[in-house]
Protein backbone atom coordinates (compact mmCIF):
# COMPACT_ATOMS: atom_id res chain seq x y z
CA UNK A 1 0.00 0.00 0.00
CA UNK A 2 2.67 2.38 1.02
CA UNK A 3 5.24 1.58 -1.28
CA UNK A 4 6.57 4.00 -3.99
CA UNK A 5 5.21 2.07 -7.02
CA UNK A 6 1.68 1.62 -5.60
CA UNK A 7 1.53 5.24 -4.81
CA UNK A 8 2.68 5.99 -8.25
CA UNK A 9 0.36 3.41 -9.79
CA UNK A 10 -2.48 5.26 -7.93
CA UNK A 11 -1.64 8.76 -9.45
CA UNK A 12 -1.44 7.44 -13.02
CA UNK A 13 -4.70 5.57 -12.48
CA UNK A 14 -6.46 9.11 -10.96
CA UNK A 15 -4.59 11.10 -14.35
CA UNK A 16 -5.99 8.41 -16.76
CA UNK A 17 -9.75 8.15 -14.77
CA UNK A 18 -9.63 12.40 -15.50
CA UNK A 19 -8.35 12.00 -18.53
CA UNK A 20 -10.82 9.12 -19.75
CA UNK A 21 -14.00 10.83 -17.31
CA UNK A 22 -13.50 14.83 -18.99
CA UNK A 23 -11.40 14.97 -21.85
CA UNK A 24 -9.13 18.03 -22.02
CA UNK A 25 -10.76 20.60 -22.82
CA UNK A 26 -9.52 22.53 -26.09
CA UNK A 27 -10.36 26.21 -24.78
CA UNK A 28 -7.78 25.72 -22.11
CA UNK A 29 -8.09 25.62 -18.20
CA UNK A 30 -8.49 29.52 -18.10
CA UNK A 31 -11.22 30.30 -20.55
CA UNK A 32 -13.28 27.08 -19.25
CA UNK A 33 -16.67 29.22 -18.71
CA UNK A 34 -17.55 29.20 -22.60
CA UNK A 35 -18.27 25.45 -22.08
CA UNK A 36 -20.04 26.58 -18.98
CA UNK A 37 -21.88 28.63 -20.70
CA UNK A 38 -22.70 26.36 -22.96
CA UNK A 39 -23.81 23.13 -20.37
CA UNK A 40 -26.13 26.06 -18.59
CA UNK A 41 -27.62 26.73 -21.88
CA UNK A 42 -28.55 22.70 -22.50
CA UNK A 43 -29.83 22.66 -19.24
CA UNK A 44 -31.63 25.80 -19.40
CA UNK A 45 -35.45 25.16 -19.57
CA UNK A 46 -36.94 28.17 -21.34
CA UNK A 47 -36.24 29.38 -24.42
CA UNK A 48 -35.20 32.99 -23.65
CA UNK A 49 -32.83 31.70 -20.95
CA UNK A 50 -30.82 29.34 -23.13
CA UNK A 51 -31.04 32.35 -25.59
CA UNK A 52 -29.21 34.56 -23.56
CA UNK A 53 -26.74 31.42 -22.63
CA UNK A 54 -26.07 31.30 -25.95
CA UNK A 55 -25.15 34.66 -26.85
CA UNK A 56 -22.98 34.89 -23.33
CA UNK A 57 -20.59 31.84 -24.13
CA UNK A 58 -19.94 33.49 -27.31
CA UNK A 59 -19.03 36.48 -25.57
CA UNK A 60 -16.83 34.83 -22.68
CA UNK A 61 -15.25 33.37 -25.96
CA UNK A 62 -13.37 37.33 -26.87
CA UNK A 63 -14.01 38.85 -23.35
CA UNK A 64 -11.84 37.72 -20.67
CA UNK A 65 -12.52 40.80 -18.58
CA UNK A 66 -15.85 40.96 -16.86
CA UNK A 67 -16.32 44.85 -18.57
CA UNK A 68 -14.85 44.35 -21.57
CA UNK A 69 -17.71 44.46 -23.10
CA UNK A 70 -20.42 46.80 -25.18
CA UNK A 71 -23.16 46.28 -22.69
CA UNK A 72 -22.35 47.74 -19.33
CA UNK A 73 -23.69 44.90 -17.31
CA UNK A 74 -22.87 41.90 -19.50
CA UNK A 75 -20.91 41.10 -16.81
CA UNK A 76 -23.95 40.41 -14.95
CA UNK A 77 -25.04 37.07 -16.67
CA UNK A 78 -22.70 34.65 -15.33
CA UNK A 79 -24.65 33.00 -13.25
CA UNK A 80 -24.02 29.61 -12.81
CA UNK A 81 -20.24 29.06 -13.42
CA UNK A 82 -20.37 25.13 -12.79
CA UNK A 83 -22.79 22.54 -13.08
CA UNK A 84 -24.87 20.61 -10.49
CA UNK A 85 -26.50 17.78 -12.07
CA UNK A 86 -26.22 15.69 -8.26
CA UNK A 87 -27.81 18.81 -6.77
CA UNK A 88 -30.73 16.64 -4.38
CA UNK A 89 -27.87 14.46 -2.75
CA UNK A 90 -25.50 17.18 -2.61
CA UNK A 91 -27.92 19.38 -0.70
CA UNK A 92 -28.48 15.94 1.73
CA UNK A 93 -24.67 16.11 2.11
CA UNK A 94 -24.74 19.53 3.27
CA UNK A 95 -27.21 18.96 5.66
CA UNK A 96 -25.29 16.58 6.87
CA UNK A 97 -22.18 18.31 6.63
CA UNK A 98 -23.83 22.09 8.58
CA UNK A 99 -25.20 19.05 11.36
CA UNK A 100 -21.84 17.85 11.66
CA UNK A 101 -19.82 21.11 12.31
CA UNK A 102 -22.71 22.56 14.53
CA UNK A 103 -23.79 18.96 16.72
CA UNK A 104 -19.85 18.23 16.90
CA UNK A 105 -17.31 19.79 15.06
CA UNK A 106 -17.72 23.22 17.01
CA UNK A 107 -18.37 22.35 20.36
CA UNK A 108 -14.83 20.09 20.60
CA UNK A 109 -13.04 22.53 18.98
CA UNK A 110 -14.59 25.14 20.97
CA UNK A 111 -13.45 22.85 24.40
CA UNK A 112 -10.10 22.15 22.54
CA UNK A 113 -9.67 25.99 22.20
CA UNK A 114 -10.52 27.20 25.40
CA UNK A 115 -7.67 24.11 27.00
CA UNK A 116 -4.81 25.49 24.31
CA UNK A 117 -3.95 28.58 23.79
CA UNK A 118 -4.34 30.53 20.47
CA UNK A 119 -0.43 30.97 19.76
CA UNK A 120 -0.17 27.46 20.15
CA UNK A 121 -2.76 26.61 17.82
CA UNK A 122 -1.64 29.28 15.38
CA UNK A 123 1.66 26.98 15.51
CA UNK A 124 -0.01 24.21 15.07
CA UNK A 125 -1.80 25.63 11.82
CA UNK A 126 1.10 27.00 10.31
CA UNK A 127 2.94 23.14 10.99
CA UNK A 128 0.80 21.59 9.08
CA UNK A 129 1.28 23.59 6.52
CA UNK A 130 4.47 23.23 6.56
CA UNK A 131 4.75 19.97 6.10
CA UNK A 132 1.98 19.59 3.26
CA UNK A 133 5.24 21.33 1.09
CA UNK A 134 5.72 18.30 -1.11
CA UNK A 135 2.02 18.46 -2.28
CA UNK A 136 2.40 22.30 -3.31
CA UNK A 137 5.99 21.67 -4.72
CA UNK A 138 5.11 18.79 -6.83
CA UNK A 139 2.19 20.39 -8.53
CA UNK A 140 3.98 23.62 -9.25
CA UNK A 141 6.36 21.58 -10.90
CA UNK A 142 3.60 19.78 -12.69
CA UNK A 143 2.27 22.92 -13.68
CA UNK A 144 5.77 24.08 -14.84
CA UNK A 145 5.34 26.65 -12.50
CA UNK A 146 9.61 26.60 -11.54
CA UNK A 147 9.60 29.92 -10.51
CA UNK A 148 6.74 29.69 -8.16
CA UNK A 149 7.83 25.90 -7.04
CA UNK A 150 11.39 27.87 -5.86
CA UNK A 151 9.61 30.24 -3.57
CA UNK A 152 7.64 27.31 -2.05
CA UNK A 153 10.95 25.71 -1.79
CA UNK A 154 12.36 28.90 -0.01
CA UNK A 155 9.18 29.32 2.44
CA UNK A 156 9.77 25.48 3.09
CA UNK A 157 13.58 26.02 4.07
CA UNK A 158 13.22 29.18 5.84
CA UNK A 159 10.16 28.07 8.27
CA UNK A 160 11.91 24.59 9.14
CA UNK A 161 14.97 25.91 10.06
CA UNK A 162 13.97 29.24 11.93
CA UNK A 163 10.57 28.65 12.37
CA UNK A 164 11.15 25.44 14.37
CA UNK A 165 9.95 22.95 11.86
CA UNK A 166 7.33 25.39 10.73
CA UNK A 167 5.98 26.38 13.75
CA UNK A 168 6.30 29.69 13.45
CA UNK A 169 6.61 31.47 9.73
CA UNK A 170 9.21 33.87 9.78
CA UNK A 171 9.40 33.21 6.21
CA UNK A 172 6.52 35.58 6.02
CA UNK A 173 8.55 38.75 6.40
CA UNK A 174 9.81 38.09 2.98
CA UNK A 175 6.47 39.11 1.05
CA UNK A 176 7.01 37.43 -2.35
CA UNK A 177 7.83 34.29 -0.87
CA UNK A 178 3.95 33.70 0.31
CA UNK A 179 2.34 32.32 -2.94
CA UNK A 180 -1.11 30.95 -3.25
CA UNK A 181 -1.24 27.20 -2.97
CA UNK A 182 -1.16 24.48 -5.71
CA UNK A 183 -3.05 20.90 -5.44
CA UNK A 184 -3.52 18.37 -8.02
CA UNK A 185 -7.00 19.60 -8.99
CA UNK A 186 -5.42 22.92 -10.30
CA UNK A 187 -3.11 21.08 -11.93
CA UNK A 188 -5.78 19.35 -13.82
CA UNK A 189 -7.34 21.81 -14.85
CA UNK A 190 -3.85 24.20 -15.95
CA UNK A 191 -3.64 20.96 -18.00
CA UNK A 192 -6.82 21.55 -19.51
CA UNK A 193 -9.83 19.30 -17.87
CA UNK A 194 -13.23 20.78 -17.46
CA UNK A 195 -14.16 20.95 -14.59
CA UNK A 196 -16.95 18.37 -14.06
CA UNK A 197 -20.13 18.60 -11.87
CA UNK A 198 -20.30 20.13 -8.70
CA UNK A 199 -19.66 17.85 -5.43
CA UNK A 200 -20.76 18.85 -2.21
CA UNK A 201 -18.17 16.15 -0.23
CA UNK A 202 -19.05 14.95 3.29
CA UNK A 203 -16.38 16.36 6.18
CA UNK A 204 -14.50 18.08 3.03
CA UNK A 205 -16.97 20.44 1.72
CA UNK A 206 -17.66 21.87 -1.33
CA UNK A 207 -15.63 20.15 -4.42
CA UNK A 208 -16.11 19.26 -8.04
CA UNK A 209 -15.56 15.95 -9.68
CA UNK A 210 -11.91 17.58 -10.63
CA UNK A 211 -11.09 19.13 -7.39
CA UNK A 212 -12.65 15.42 -5.46
CA UNK A 213 -10.05 13.96 -8.01
CA UNK A 214 -7.10 16.22 -7.35
CA UNK A 215 -7.89 15.98 -3.45
CA UNK A 216 -7.60 12.00 -3.64
CA UNK A 217 -4.53 12.63 -5.52
CA UNK A 218 -2.37 14.75 -2.93
CA UNK A 219 -3.51 12.79 -0.28
CA UNK A 220 -0.50 10.37 -1.76
CA UNK A 221 2.26 13.02 -1.86
CA UNK A 222 1.11 14.10 1.42
CA UNK A 223 3.42 13.14 4.29
CA UNK A 224 1.16 12.65 7.01
CA UNK A 225 -0.19 9.65 4.42
CA UNK A 226 3.10 8.53 3.77
CA UNK A 227 5.08 8.96 7.18
CA UNK A 228 2.74 6.41 8.97
CA UNK A 229 2.40 3.03 8.13
CA UNK A 230 -1.23 2.59 9.62
CA UNK A 231 -3.49 4.72 8.42
CA UNK A 232 -6.08 5.06 11.49
CA UNK A 233 -2.43 7.13 12.50
CA UNK A 234 -2.62 9.24 9.38
CA UNK A 235 -7.08 9.66 9.99
CA UNK A 236 -6.42 10.77 13.45
CA UNK A 237 -4.34 13.14 12.56
CA UNK A 238 -6.20 14.43 10.41
CA UNK A 239 -9.03 14.34 12.23
CA UNK A 240 -6.88 16.63 14.93
CA UNK A 241 -5.62 19.15 12.21
CA UNK A 242 -9.53 19.76 11.03
CA UNK A 243 -10.37 20.66 14.91
CA UNK A 244 -7.18 22.73 15.40
CA UNK A 245 -8.02 24.64 12.17
CA UNK A 246 -11.92 24.65 13.44
CA UNK A 247 -11.07 26.39 16.90
CA UNK A 248 -9.27 29.24 15.14
CA UNK A 249 -12.36 29.82 12.45
CA UNK A 250 -15.42 29.69 14.73
CA UNK A 251 -17.73 32.11 13.69
CA UNK A 252 -16.76 32.35 10.27
CA UNK A 253 -19.26 29.96 9.01
CA UNK A 254 -22.06 31.13 10.97
CA UNK A 255 -21.49 35.01 9.73
CA UNK A 256 -21.84 33.18 6.16
CA UNK A 257 -24.83 31.42 6.90
CA UNK A 258 -26.47 34.35 8.26
CA UNK A 259 -25.13 36.67 5.13
CA UNK A 260 -27.04 34.29 2.66
CA UNK A 261 -30.35 34.26 1.45
CA UNK A 262 -29.33 30.71 0.52
CA UNK A 263 -26.47 29.14 1.48
CA UNK A 264 -26.35 26.36 -0.54
CA UNK A 265 -26.05 28.42 -3.51
CA UNK A 266 -23.92 30.69 -1.72
CA UNK A 267 -21.23 28.18 -0.96
CA UNK A 268 -21.28 26.68 -4.76
CA UNK A 269 -20.68 30.00 -5.98
CA UNK A 270 -18.04 30.93 -3.32
CA UNK A 271 -16.13 28.16 -3.95
CA UNK A 272 -15.90 28.20 -7.23
CA UNK A 273 -15.42 32.27 -7.62
CA UNK A 274 -12.75 31.28 -5.04
CA UNK A 275 -11.40 28.20 -7.28
CA UNK A 276 -11.41 30.05 -10.38
CA UNK A 277 -8.89 32.58 -8.68
CA UNK A 278 -6.55 30.15 -7.30
CA UNK A 279 -6.22 28.20 -10.83
CA UNK A 280 -5.82 31.85 -12.21
CA UNK A 281 -2.47 32.51 -10.28
CA UNK B 1 -12.68 97.58 -19.17
CA UNK B 2 -15.31 94.68 -19.74
CA UNK B 3 -12.98 92.90 -20.80
CA UNK B 4 -11.08 92.86 -18.08
CA UNK B 5 -13.84 91.76 -16.31
CA UNK B 6 -14.04 89.25 -18.69
CA UNK B 7 -10.72 88.17 -18.34
CA UNK B 8 -10.72 88.00 -14.59
CA UNK B 9 -14.14 86.45 -14.56
CA UNK B 10 -12.39 83.66 -16.78
CA UNK B 11 -9.70 83.42 -14.20
CA UNK B 12 -11.72 83.25 -11.31
CA UNK B 13 -13.87 80.69 -13.12
CA UNK B 14 -10.21 78.28 -14.09
CA UNK B 15 -9.18 79.09 -10.33
CA UNK B 16 -12.63 77.49 -8.94
CA UNK B 17 -12.18 74.71 -11.38
CA UNK B 18 -8.68 73.91 -10.48
CA UNK B 19 -9.21 73.34 -6.81
CA UNK B 20 -12.47 71.35 -7.37
CA UNK B 21 -10.70 68.75 -10.14
CA UNK B 22 -7.48 67.90 -7.75
CA UNK B 23 -10.44 67.40 -4.81
CA UNK B 24 -12.44 64.96 -6.60
CA UNK B 25 -10.93 61.92 -4.84
CA UNK B 26 -8.90 58.93 -6.91
CA UNK B 27 -10.68 55.77 -6.27
CA UNK B 28 -8.11 54.93 -4.23
CA UNK B 29 -8.09 57.66 -1.93
CA UNK B 30 -11.87 57.33 -1.37
CA UNK B 31 -11.48 53.45 -0.50
CA UNK B 32 -8.74 54.55 1.81
CA UNK B 33 -10.38 57.44 3.68
CA UNK B 34 -13.53 54.93 3.99
CA UNK B 35 -12.10 52.27 5.29
CA UNK B 36 -9.79 54.35 7.82
CA UNK B 37 -13.07 56.22 8.91
CA UNK B 38 -14.49 52.56 9.47
CA UNK B 39 -11.53 51.68 11.34
CA UNK B 40 -11.14 54.82 13.37
CA UNK B 41 -14.96 54.75 14.28
CA UNK B 42 -14.17 50.87 15.60
CA UNK B 43 -11.21 52.14 17.21
CA UNK B 44 -12.90 54.65 19.29
CA UNK B 45 -13.47 54.25 22.30
CA UNK B 46 -16.76 56.02 23.13
CA UNK B 47 -18.23 53.94 20.38
CA UNK B 48 -17.07 50.87 21.99
CA UNK B 49 -19.22 51.64 25.02
CA UNK B 50 -22.21 52.00 22.90
CA UNK B 51 -24.57 48.87 22.45
CA UNK B 52 -24.11 46.56 19.79
CA UNK B 53 -27.35 47.93 17.56
CA UNK B 54 -26.40 51.22 17.99
CA UNK B 55 -22.95 50.22 16.78
CA UNK B 56 -24.16 48.43 13.84
CA UNK B 57 -26.30 51.27 12.96
CA UNK B 58 -23.45 53.72 13.28
CA UNK B 59 -21.10 51.70 11.21
CA UNK B 60 -23.76 51.30 8.23
CA UNK B 61 -23.62 54.37 8.24
CA UNK B 62 -19.90 54.70 7.82
CA UNK B 63 -19.82 52.46 5.19
CA UNK B 64 -22.70 53.49 2.93
CA UNK B 65 -20.87 56.66 2.61
CA UNK B 66 -18.55 54.77 -0.11
CA UNK B 67 -20.89 52.85 -1.31
CA UNK B 68 -23.66 53.32 -4.39
CA UNK B 69 -25.93 50.61 -3.09
CA UNK B 70 -28.48 51.67 -6.31
CA UNK B 71 -25.55 50.36 -8.77
CA UNK B 72 -24.75 47.59 -6.84
CA UNK B 73 -28.05 46.69 -6.73
CA UNK B 74 -28.57 47.05 -10.40
CA UNK B 75 -25.08 44.99 -10.90
CA UNK B 76 -26.53 42.22 -8.59
CA UNK B 77 -29.99 41.33 -10.67
CA UNK B 78 -28.43 42.32 -13.76
CA UNK B 79 -30.90 41.73 -16.26
CA UNK B 80 -33.87 40.85 -13.39
CA UNK B 81 -33.64 44.65 -12.18
CA UNK B 82 -35.20 45.69 -15.93
CA UNK B 83 -37.97 43.49 -15.13
CA UNK B 84 -38.98 44.81 -11.92
CA UNK B 85 -41.13 47.61 -11.61
CA UNK B 86 -40.36 51.12 -10.29
CA UNK B 87 -41.78 50.35 -6.70
CA UNK B 88 -40.03 46.93 -6.40
CA UNK B 89 -36.63 48.71 -7.73
CA UNK B 90 -37.61 51.23 -4.94
CA UNK B 91 -38.11 48.74 -1.96
CA UNK B 92 -35.25 46.28 -3.09
CA UNK B 93 -32.05 49.25 -3.00
CA UNK B 94 -32.45 50.06 0.35
CA UNK B 95 -33.77 46.42 1.57
CA UNK B 96 -30.28 45.27 0.16
CA UNK B 97 -28.32 48.07 1.79
CA UNK B 98 -29.40 46.74 5.20
CA UNK B 99 -28.76 42.83 4.47
CA UNK B 100 -25.50 44.13 3.48
CA UNK B 101 -24.32 46.49 6.00
CA UNK B 102 -26.08 44.34 8.67
CA UNK B 103 -23.77 41.38 7.57
CA UNK B 104 -20.65 43.75 7.42
CA UNK B 105 -21.09 45.46 10.05
CA UNK B 106 -21.15 42.42 12.36
CA UNK B 107 -17.87 40.78 10.84
CA UNK B 108 -16.46 44.85 11.29
CA UNK B 109 -17.17 44.17 15.06
CA UNK B 110 -15.06 41.25 14.67
CA UNK B 111 -11.52 43.20 13.39
CA UNK B 112 -8.92 43.41 15.72
CA UNK B 113 -5.77 44.46 15.02
CA UNK B 114 -5.64 43.38 11.55
CA UNK B 115 -3.10 45.75 9.40
CA UNK B 116 -4.43 46.67 5.99
CA UNK B 117 -2.80 47.05 3.13
CA UNK B 118 -3.42 49.67 0.42
CA UNK B 119 -2.21 48.26 -2.84
CA UNK B 120 -2.34 49.70 -6.74
CA UNK B 121 -5.95 51.14 -8.57
CA UNK B 122 -6.45 50.11 -11.72
CA UNK B 123 -8.76 51.86 -14.27
CA UNK B 124 -11.44 49.24 -15.80
CA UNK B 125 -13.33 50.22 -18.58
CA UNK B 126 -16.23 52.62 -18.62
CA UNK B 127 -15.54 54.56 -15.46
CA UNK B 128 -15.22 52.01 -12.92
CA UNK B 129 -12.28 51.37 -11.18
CA UNK B 130 -10.48 48.46 -9.05
CA UNK B 131 -8.64 49.08 -5.86
CA UNK B 132 -6.66 46.38 -4.35
CA UNK B 133 -5.86 45.98 -0.73
CA UNK B 134 -4.73 43.23 1.76
CA UNK B 135 -5.87 42.37 5.19
CA UNK B 136 -2.84 41.37 7.27
CA UNK B 137 -3.53 38.88 9.82
CA UNK B 138 -1.18 38.57 13.03
CA UNK B 139 0.45 35.33 11.75
CA UNK B 140 1.04 37.31 8.55
CA UNK B 141 -0.59 35.80 6.24
CA UNK B 142 -2.23 38.49 3.69
CA UNK B 143 -6.09 37.96 2.60
CA UNK B 144 -6.85 39.99 -0.65
CA UNK B 145 -9.90 42.56 -0.55
CA UNK B 146 -10.32 44.33 -3.53
CA UNK B 147 -12.81 47.09 -4.15
CA UNK B 148 -14.63 47.89 -7.33
CA UNK B 149 -15.82 51.60 -7.79
CA UNK B 150 -17.80 53.58 -10.30
CA UNK B 151 -18.32 57.43 -10.82
CA UNK B 152 -21.84 57.03 -11.93
CA UNK B 153 -22.57 59.41 -8.98
CA UNK B 154 -20.34 62.02 -9.92
CA UNK B 155 -17.76 60.34 -7.05
CA UNK B 156 -16.09 56.95 -7.06
CA UNK B 157 -18.30 54.93 -4.76
CA UNK B 158 -17.69 51.24 -4.22
CA UNK B 159 -20.24 48.80 -5.91
CA UNK B 160 -18.77 45.26 -5.15
CA UNK B 161 -15.97 43.96 -2.99
CA UNK B 162 -14.12 41.08 -3.73
CA UNK B 163 -12.54 39.09 -1.03
CA UNK B 164 -10.13 36.01 -2.11
CA UNK B 165 -11.50 36.29 -5.34
CA UNK B 166 -14.97 35.74 -4.38
CA UNK B 167 -17.16 39.07 -6.01
CA UNK B 168 -19.89 39.76 -3.19
CA UNK B 169 -22.46 40.94 -6.26
CA UNK B 170 -21.82 37.77 -8.61
CA UNK B 171 -22.24 35.84 -5.41
CA UNK B 172 -25.77 37.44 -4.28
CA UNK B 173 -26.60 37.45 -7.85
CA UNK B 174 -26.52 33.25 -7.95
CA UNK B 175 -28.86 33.28 -5.12
CA UNK B 176 -31.62 35.65 -6.27
CA UNK B 177 -31.16 34.06 -9.73
CA UNK B 178 -31.74 30.83 -8.09
CA UNK B 179 -34.82 32.22 -6.02
CA UNK B 180 -36.12 34.03 -9.33
CA UNK B 181 -35.96 31.05 -11.38
CA UNK B 182 -38.69 29.81 -9.16
CA UNK B 183 -40.20 32.26 -7.31
CA UNK B 184 -41.61 36.31 -8.20
CA UNK B 185 -39.72 39.22 -7.66
CA UNK B 186 -41.97 39.94 -4.97
CA UNK B 187 -41.40 36.78 -3.01
CA UNK B 188 -37.69 37.48 -3.46
CA UNK B 189 -38.65 41.10 -1.58
CA UNK B 190 -40.60 38.71 0.78
CA UNK B 191 -37.78 37.01 1.45
CA UNK B 192 -35.52 39.85 1.98
CA UNK B 193 -37.78 41.88 4.11
CA UNK B 194 -37.62 38.66 6.73
CA UNK B 195 -33.95 38.28 6.38
CA UNK B 196 -33.54 42.01 7.93
CA UNK B 197 -36.27 41.66 10.25
CA UNK B 198 -39.21 43.84 8.68
CA UNK B 199 -41.92 41.15 8.18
Amino acid sequence: MKKPWAVAAVVVAVIFSVLFLFGPNPAGAFNNEATLYLAQATQATDDQQSDAAKEDADDAEDADDDYDDDDEYADTEDVKLIPDPWIEMNQGIYVFNDKMYFWVLKPVARGYGFIIPIELRQGIRNAFYNIRFPVRFINCLLQGKFRKSGYEFGQFFINTTAGCLGLLTPAANYPHLQTSPEDLGQTFAVWGFGSGAYLMLPFFGPSSLRAGMGRLGDTFLDPIWWLFDDIWVSLGIRAGETVNDTSLRIGEYEALKEAALDPYVMIRNAWVQNRNKLIAE
Amino acid sequence: MNRRYTRALLIFAVLLIIPLQSYAATPKETVETGVNNIIGTLTDPAFKAKSKDAQITQLGDVISQIFDFEELSKRTLGREWKKMNAEQQKEFVPLFKELLQGVYADRLLAYSDQKIIFDKETMLKKGSAEVQSFLQTSDGKKIPLFYRLTDKSGSWKVYDVIIEGVSMVKNYRTQFREILAKDSAEKLLQILRDKVGKG
